[in-house]
């Protein structure tokens, strides 16, 4: 889905989202009928504190161009603190991914909740029209398939 | 080589008008590993259930995905359907097409598409799902109630007398809570104390019922079922077993001056008290802050005069701890205190009150025996102003809600002034007067109609003092927005019901969770009104939201009921969704290497600690992870945690979720 | 024989320890000693050149053994004994743990005395480590990403770095993990990458700062500085962090500006 018959960018974005809060707020953006951008994916983790950070990045290896993470609003989470723990986890992470040079502007953190289905909808019609317009993300996909493309050059 | 089978429901027209069903499950039938692809108007009808069991039984699937709505709503009937067709029922996941694509897009390849791609996430996860079982827990037939206002007293009644074993806690010396405070009570008049003193009674004789006053919740642990509750006993300084009740340290002990919580700071009480004449228990407690042995070293008149011998010092605190099997929260609210408002002068003025305050001086045990007397000076008010609405609906004072109760008490407040003043005139400003409630609006009426209060609809800007009168300045919006000037002997202040202090932390100990204003959050508003997000945790009464007796009681006898019919189950059943910490060939034993990180991580404590030993020697090899699946509720936030992957939860594996995300991607 | 010498040959002459772990001159920088006899001991000596993070050996039980050690070590193998303690992976019975101040032989009695050294003994930063940070975050998002990729596309994942991590002590590193297979075993610039990532969030709030793994690396690739960004991070991002690990425990007030 990389072009459109319009030649418009249409970016491929994953979701990681928690199954309380913000997997049920989707749900309600469903029974509300709110419509959004067809771009995003949705995986169900019971808590934001499952989500693997090498999971974002296996996404992104995998061709993603922009990821979304969201759960429960702090005080909020099922487990009590598992959005805390995650919460910590992405600030070390993406300090790290920045310093690296991945652009983190490329993932959009959020808290959704079960009661938030318009939110939900705006979060994603957000990320898309933002990643649309950063474009695919080429150079973490080359860096990907770099068994692929590199030559082997026999000195 | 897996076997899965896939299965498109339409939804009647509810999926298949924006999604391309047929062609979903085309695609599916050519994924890898699925054995069997099909769509079908209704999957979650009879026929639809049936479809998918004979294709188990025919094509020998190992797994199963229903493309359909969420898994919220008919993952447990699909699952039912697979377990029926002898599949276990964690082989088979929902691929949500409803909610998460056909009502949010519209008609189009891309729609078409994307569903595709969610089929193929979850094929790839089920195609790594293990069989799983499901957990079964013993519970412990115990219930623990805490807080013994009118909500507390109510749900352990209600639980006692079906049988089951209530533990009762209570911060105070006392149970009654504030209903035991009022005077009189709306919309009957009746007097408070007469119906809730034979509760009190009650509680304190029931078989089924402990009761520990002076006792907070220090520690709450476990889960459903199998709650370990730690309980703070204070040192009360009385031997209650000793302690006949007599009353004569009281009257003995020369710390007199001490405002009494009781009475609202309106009247006064000793060192060593009990807090009303009804208290149940009816034993005094010493008051360390004020007592003079504990505050000067030297006093002990209490123990010289007390003829039984209960008065022991300097005992400490005393911790017990308790197997619960569900809990009832039930600790109440509170008012805001006069001082909240600085435009009603700060609380400096001693005949602006509080509604409760109000409640003190109306009741008949109160400090004045029932007549309306001013703090000031003990003068009967001739002109008296009660303000609603003081902080509540106010964003300004950080209460937008409404406090539902000042209304009605208001009402029965001017009433009673005006039943036992009778030359007296009573002015009510409000802003709206709600009295939804059976026999609440005839009740206003009447109290407008039958004993002449003044109405006046407005907000009062200001009070202040003025040769010693109260000026009361308003507006009433009704005679458009005319000023309105009161000289009035005392004004009452129906102030903002609020979250009792400490609510935050007794939720953050107990893993519930709370609203902004600190009251505690139910699960859900209309289906779930007692339960919190927590299983086994429930609520009732004020701590919840701000409520009158009736809806205290009714919420009290709910929560009691989903109480008992947790506790009369034989055995709790729960998802196997918990994470396990691998175990594998020696000399490794496990890959975890025991450095318990996750331990700090784990919510519900339930990372323990297992020493791998030498099987002769009975040497210890190694120290390494293990997770108590009891107590293990399934967040999963050790997995993503643990450095050498060592431990991984089940339903949401590594490798699943792996699975899943690259499929995602992969075209 | 000095202090030092006498010090380490009186504990193995004594029979308090079996081994000790120290320093001796090398042919170009002094180099881990293991001493088992008191003769051995006369070799030891401790100076400012002495870098290795000797703690990495107190996790192997192929040379440690059962027994008791000793070792003297710099500031970083002290920070590392405290955090390896607070990680379960080390026994303090069965250690021995002492560093040269001055004149000064000091043995530490607790992991409290050790604190006490660590916090008022911190080296000087690195200047030329600081450089490259700062150097690094002047850079475009895009600079720093062809700076990284080009740099560890160089890698040969040796695994050196892990190697020289006394932090690095798992039976199974999570590159070793093939099911799923999270880091591709082979080198190529992503997975090198990734493998980097991982061993950087692996080391949060965990990593004593040594730079062993920068001084390990054959190619020398700058991920020391990688480590040493991370703990300047979570310093500014959560102050000191006195426990060991950020990511293990949490704050409700931890304060963040990108969720939304």
């Amino acid at each position: 889905m990389e072009e459109n018959n319009n030649n418009i960018f249409e970016p491929r974005i994953i979701a990681f989202v928690c199954n309380w809060c913000t997997y049920a707020g989707a749900d309600l953006t469903g029974t509300s009928r709110i419509k959004y951008a067809t771009n995003v994916e949705i995986v169900r983790f019971p808590c934001t504190g499952r989500i693997d950070f090498m999971l974002l990045l296996k996404a992104f290896a995998g061709g993603a161009d922009g990821i979304i993470i969201s759960g429960c609003h702090p005080n909020d989470c099922h487990y009590t603190s598992g959005n805390f723990h995650a919460r910590r986890r992405w600030m070390v992470f993406r300090d790290m991914l920045d310093f690296m040079g991945i652009d983190i502007e490329r993932i959009r953190w959020s808290w959704v909740s079960a009661a938030e289905g318009a939110k939900w909808a705006d979060v994603v019609n957000d990320t898309v029209g933002k990643i649309r317009e950063m474009g695919p993300y080429t150079e973490y996909k080359k860096a990907a398939k770099f068994l692929e493309e590199e030559k082997i050059i026999h000195e | 080589m897996s076997k899965i089978g896939v299965f498109i429901c339409h939804c009647g027209e509810n999926i298949s008008a924006t999604v391309d069903c047929e062609r979903v499950a085309k695609s599916a039938s050519e994924m890898e590993g699925v054995a069997f692809a099909t769509d079908y108007k209704y999957m979650c009808s009879d026929p639809g259930q049936s479809l998918i069991k004979n294709a188990i039984r025919e094509y020998h699937l190992d797994g199963v995905v229903v493309g359909s709505c969420s898994p919220r709503m008919h993952e447990p009937t699909f699952r039912r359907a697979c377990s029926e067709a002898g599949l276990n029922p964690y082989l088979c996941e929902i691929a949500n097409l409803r909610e998460h694509v056909s009502w949010v897009h519209e008609k189009s390849e891309a729609t078409t598409l994307k569903a595709i791609d969610i089929v193929k996430g979850v094929v790839e996860k089920v195609r790594r799902n293990k069989p799983l079982n499901a957990i079964e827990v013993p519970i412990t037939k115990k219930a623990l109630v805490i807080g013994g206002g009118i909500a507390g007293i109510q749900a352990s009644l209600d639980i006692a007398n079906c049988g089951q074993k209530v533990i009762l806690i209570e911060k105070g010396p006392s149970i009654g809570g504030h209903m035991s405070q009022l005077s009189e009570t709306f919309p009957t008049l009746d007097c408070s104390q007469c119906i809730l003193t034979p509760r009190m009674v009650e509680v304190a004789q029931h078989p089924n019922i402990t009761l520990y006053t002076y006792a907070e919740l220090e520690k709450l642990d476990g889960f459903i079922g199998n709650f370990k509750a730690t309980i703070r006993l204070k040192a009360k300084s009385v031997d209650y077993n000793k302690c006949t009740g007599c009353g004569l340290c009281t009257t003995k002990c020369p710390q007199k001056k001490i405002p009494s919580e009781f009475n609202e700071g309106l009247g006064t009480r000793t060192a060593i008290f009990t807090p009303f004449p009804q208290a149940v228990p009816n034993k005094p407690a010493i008051d360390k802050e004020h007592c003079n042995y504990y505050q000067k070293g030297k006093c002990k008149v209490c123990q010289k005069f007390c003829p039984t011998g209960a008065i022991e010092y300097d005992k400490p605190d005393e911790f017990i701890t308790e197997d619960i099997g569900a809990v009832i929260v039930t600790t109440g609210f509170n008012v805001l205190k006069t001082d909240f408002f600085p435009e009603y002068g700060y609380g400096k003025y001693k005949d602006v009150i509080t509604g409760l305050q109000f409640e003190r001086l109306a009741s008949a045990s109160g400090p004045t025996l029932g007549e309306i007397r001013r703090p000031s000076d003990g003068q009967i008010p001739k002109k008296i102003v009660f303000i609603s609405c003081c902080g509540s609906r106010d964003p300004a004072k950080g209460i937008p809600y409404c406090s539902k109760i000042c209304c009605m008490y208001t009402a029965k407040h001017a009433m009673l002034y005006q039943h036992k003043v009778h030359d007296g005139e009573s002015t009510i400003f409000y802003m709206d007067v709600r009295a939804g409630g059976k026999n609440y609006e005839e009740f206003v009426r009447r109290a407008v109609e039958e004993d002449h209060v003044n109405y006046v609809r407005g907000r009062v800007a200001r009070v202040y003092e003025k040769n010693g009168k109260l000026i009361v300045k308003g507006v009433d919006t009704l005679l458009g927005a005319k000023p309105v000037e009161i000289e009035a002997d005392m004004v009452v202040l129906a102030t903002a019901g609020v979250a009792n202090k400490g609510a935050e932390e007794l939720a953050q100990k107990m893993h519930i969770s709370y609203d902004p204003y600190h009251f505690f959050a139910e699960a859900h508003p209309k289906l779930k009104p007692v339960e919190t997000n927590t299983a086994g945790i429930f609520l009732a009464g004020a701590c919840q939201a701000p409520k009158d007796i009736p809806e205290t009681v009714a919420s009290a006898s709910g929560a009691a009921v989903k109480a008992v019919s947790l506790l009369s189950q034989p055995t709790l059943v729960r998802e196997p969704i918990v994470a396990v910490v691998n175990r594998c060939a020696p000399p490794m034993f496990s890959t975890c290497v025991g450095c318990f990180m996750c331990e700090t991580i784990c919510p519900y404590n339930a990372i323990e600690h297992e020493e791998i030993k030498d099987r002769r020697t009975g040497k210890v090899i190694k120290t390494v992870a293990k997770i108590n699946p009891g107590l293990c509720q399934g967040c999963g936030t050790c997995v993503s945690f643990c450095r050498s992957k060592s431990i991984d939860i089940q339903g949401y594996t590594n490798e699943e979720m792996f699975a899943e995300v690259t499929a995602l991607l992969n075209k | 024989m000095s202090k030092l010498s006498e010090k380490a040959a009186t504990l193995l002459s004594e029979g308090t320890v079996k081994m000790i772990i120290g320093y001796e001159q090398g042919t170009e920088r002094p180099r881990p000693a293991f001493c088992h006899k008191p003769e051995d001991c006369e070799r030891l000596i401790f100076n400012d050149q002495c870098s290795n993070n000797l703690a990495v050996y107190l996790t192997k039980k192929e040379i440690i053994g059962e027994d008791k050690v000793g070792v003297v070590g710099n500031y970083y193998v002290i920070k590392t004994v405290i955090q390896l303690n607070r990680e379960n992976q080390i026994n303090l019975q069965n250690l021995v743990v002492m560093t040269v101040d001055g004149d000064d032989i000091i043995t530490f009695g607790s992991i409290d005395e050790m604190q006490q050294y660590v916090d008022t003994h911190e080296p000087v930063p690195n200047e030329k480590v600081l450089a490259v940070i700062e150097k690094i975050d002047k850079m475009s998002r895009s600079e720093r990403w062809d700076y990284w990729k080009s740099e560890l596309s160089k890698c040969v994942r040796c695994y050196a770095c892990r190697a020289a991590c006394p932090l690095c002590y798992c039976n199974r590193c999570v590159t070793e993990v093939n099911c799923p297979q999270w880091i591709e075993p082979w080198a190529a610039p992503l997975s090198n990458m990734e493998w980097q990532i991982n061993r950087v969030m692996h080391m949060s709030g965990r990593c004593v700062g040594c730079g062993e793994c920068a001084a390990a690396c054959p190619l020398e690739l700058p991920i020391g500085i990688l480590t040493k960004k991370m703990g300047m991070d979570i310093k500014n991002t959560f102050g000191g962090w006195k426990d060991g690990s950020v990511l293990s425990t949490y704050n409700v007030n931890d304060k963040e500006n990108f969720i939304k």
